[in-house]
């Protein structure tokens, strides 16, 4: 039977002790990459290693005695000095960031300082070790560069943003002032002129200038939508919890009360909550819904139907009609202002409602994407929030 | 309902765009409003014919038509002074504007509109506009007792 091997449960394997002489520890320093020195309390350098050697370019021989403000700029020295007395007075390592000239320019090191004591407890030198944090420092000055100037790229675009703003906002209130008023006048003088001159004007030349005065109304229509569209970018937008169901259910008792003879069912589903601001969201439905209503203006049975359904993970809310419908063709061309894919005899309109309702969609982070065929109806799907992983393009 | 009469003190157009002007004597003369219409076509004038400096007692019309943007002195200016000044702060004063920008409505109601009425483009629309105005604010209206502007 063989006797246990104690030393496996002991422990690790012990070695032969040997001392460790002065070349060991010579070599033990010397191969480091940290700047190692020794000196007396005048200043006087005692030791330095190779990388010191190396770094400021002279043989131990040569330093030892000298002081740092044989080697250094003066102010530069004075700190170093400054350092040792205090790791000196400390009693106890002294842990300081320190800038020494590098062949590059400045370095940075972080140093440890601490006292050599004889036997009475008195400190007779200072060791340093300096270990080279120039690197980092100069990465970390790269990633506060960065940041400012990042930051103040955002304030410039900020400022840029608030400024078109601003110029927007101008924009629209002189539209809203200016752009109107002629029409008056054309309006107002057709109408003197029909009403004054009756007797000097043929049939045709009444007509004409009742086409003039249809003309004026659509101009100032479009201008009205112009300056909605412009609103809806230009207001605020807060959050808060919306009943979509609720509000298209007023939006539908709105158009039935100004349409009463109109025959239409409309189907709403239960639980359309979702979050949002609910004053666009009114507008985005108020625009759906009227369109719902005008496309199907023209079948016996109009249906409108509004709900929601599941599309990987989100929740897509619909505003559907069994109207006239549109050719998918020009699907791209719907949601662009003043783009209408039926003439204007056929159903009235300027064009921009279904702009408006993809502002406001987007301005929410979500889309809105549209189904038909000619004939068939409509259905509009739309999303409020932008975590829907199909969609990739879009502003 | 009792019979009130009709308030028959003059009517004070604003109204920087002579073609509005037109309009409204037109508009007015249409609806059988016979009341004297003293037009002011900037702020300046306006103030000039309400708050004249040396007057104690001024100019009351029964209504200020006052558009918004006109020159040298604008719309929502001339309504703060009107307000400010002790002979013309029960003034009715129904702001008849292009515009329907909020920032315009809200400042006018902040500033003591007493109604807000957008312009309309068509003139049809327009005499129906000035035949509710005068109904309302020279017939039914009950106007502050000229004892409470006099300053």
């Amino acid at each position: 039977m063989a006797e246990p091997v104690r030393g496996n449960l002991a422990g690790p394997p012990r070695y032969p002790s040997v001392p460790v002489g002065p070349d060991q520890l010579q070599a033990l320093v010397d191969h480091t990459s940290a700047v190692i020195y020794m000196r007396d309390l005048d200043g006087r350098y005692m030791v330095v290693n190779r990388e010191y050697e190396r770094l400021f370019h002279l043989r131990r021989e040569e330093i030892v005695g000298l002081t740092d403000h044989d080697l250094f700029p003066a102010e530069i020295a004075d700190e170093f000095r400054a350092n040792d007395l205090l790791a000196a007075s400390a009693g106890a390592p002294l842990h300081v960031e320190e800038v020494a000239p590098g062949n590059d320019g400045p370095h940075t090191y972080i140093t440890v300082k601490f006292p050599l004591l004889d036997a009475a407890g008195k400190p007779y030198a200072v060791c340093g070790i300096s270990t080279d944090i120039t690197a980092r420092k100069r990465a970390e000055e790269q990633v506060r560069q960065l940041n400012a100037e990042l930051e103040q790229r955002v304030r410039d675009r900020t400022a840029e943003l608030e400024a078109s703003a601003r110029e927007l906002d101008a924009f629209a209130y002189s539209v809203s002032h200016d752009l109107r008023a002629p029409l008056r006048s054309m309006h107002g003088f057709s109408e003197v002129l029909l009403a004054d001159y009756a007797g000097t004007l043929d049939d045709q030349g009444r007509e004409y200038l009742q086409r003039i005065q249809a003309n004026v109304t659509r101009m100032g229509r479009l201008i009205d939508d112009l300056l909605r569209l412009s609103r809806v970018t230009r207001t605020g937008l807060n959050r808060e919890r919306v009943d979509i169901g609720a509000q298209a259910a007023e939006i539908i008792d709105e158009l039935r009360g100004a349409e009463p003879g109109r025959c239409l069912q409309a189907v709403i589903a239960d639980d359309l909550v979702t979050t949002g601001d609910p004053h666009l969201i009114r507008l985005a439905l108020e625009n759906l819904l009227a369109n719902a209503w005008k496309f199907t203006g023209k079948r016996e049975q109009g249906t409108i139907g509004v709900g929601a359904v599941r599309q990987s993970g989100n929740q897509v809310f619909f505003v559907r009609d069994n109207g006239a419908g549109f050719d998918m063709a020009y699907a791209g061309k719907l949601f662009s202002p003043f783009q209408r894919l039926h003439p204007t005899s056929e159903f009235e309109g300027t064009g921009i409602g279904l702009a408006i309702v993809q502002r406001i969609l987007s301005r929410h982070g979500g889309r809105i994407w549209a189904e038909s065929e000619p004939g068939k109806g409509a259905t509009f799907f739309f999303t409020l929030t932008s975590d829907d992983p199909e969609w990739t393009d879009g502003p | 309902m009792d019979r009130r009469a009709v308030n028959n003190k003059p009517i004070l157009l604003v109204e920087d765009n002579p073609d509005d002007v037109t309009f409204t004597l037109r508009a007015f003369r249409q609806n059988n409003i016979g009341n004297e219409v003293v037009v002011a076509s900037d702020g300046e004038q306006a103030l000039q014919v309400l708050l004249p400096s040396s007057a104690a007692r001024a100019f009351q019309p029964a209504l200020v038509l006052l558009d918004i943007k006109l020159p040298k002195i604008d719309g929502l200016d001339v309504l703060r002074r009107i307000r400010a000044d002790p002979r013309t702060e029960s003034l009715p004063v129904v702001v008849l504007t292009t515009s329907n920008e909020e920032t315009d409505i809200v400042g006018a109601y902040r500033l003591g509109a007493n109604s807000f009425v957008r312009k309309p483009v068509a003139f049809s629309d327009f005499l129906n506009v000035a035949k509710m105005l005068g109904m309302y604010w020279l017939v039914l209206n009950q106007p502050a007792p000229e004892w409470a502007s006099g300053g």
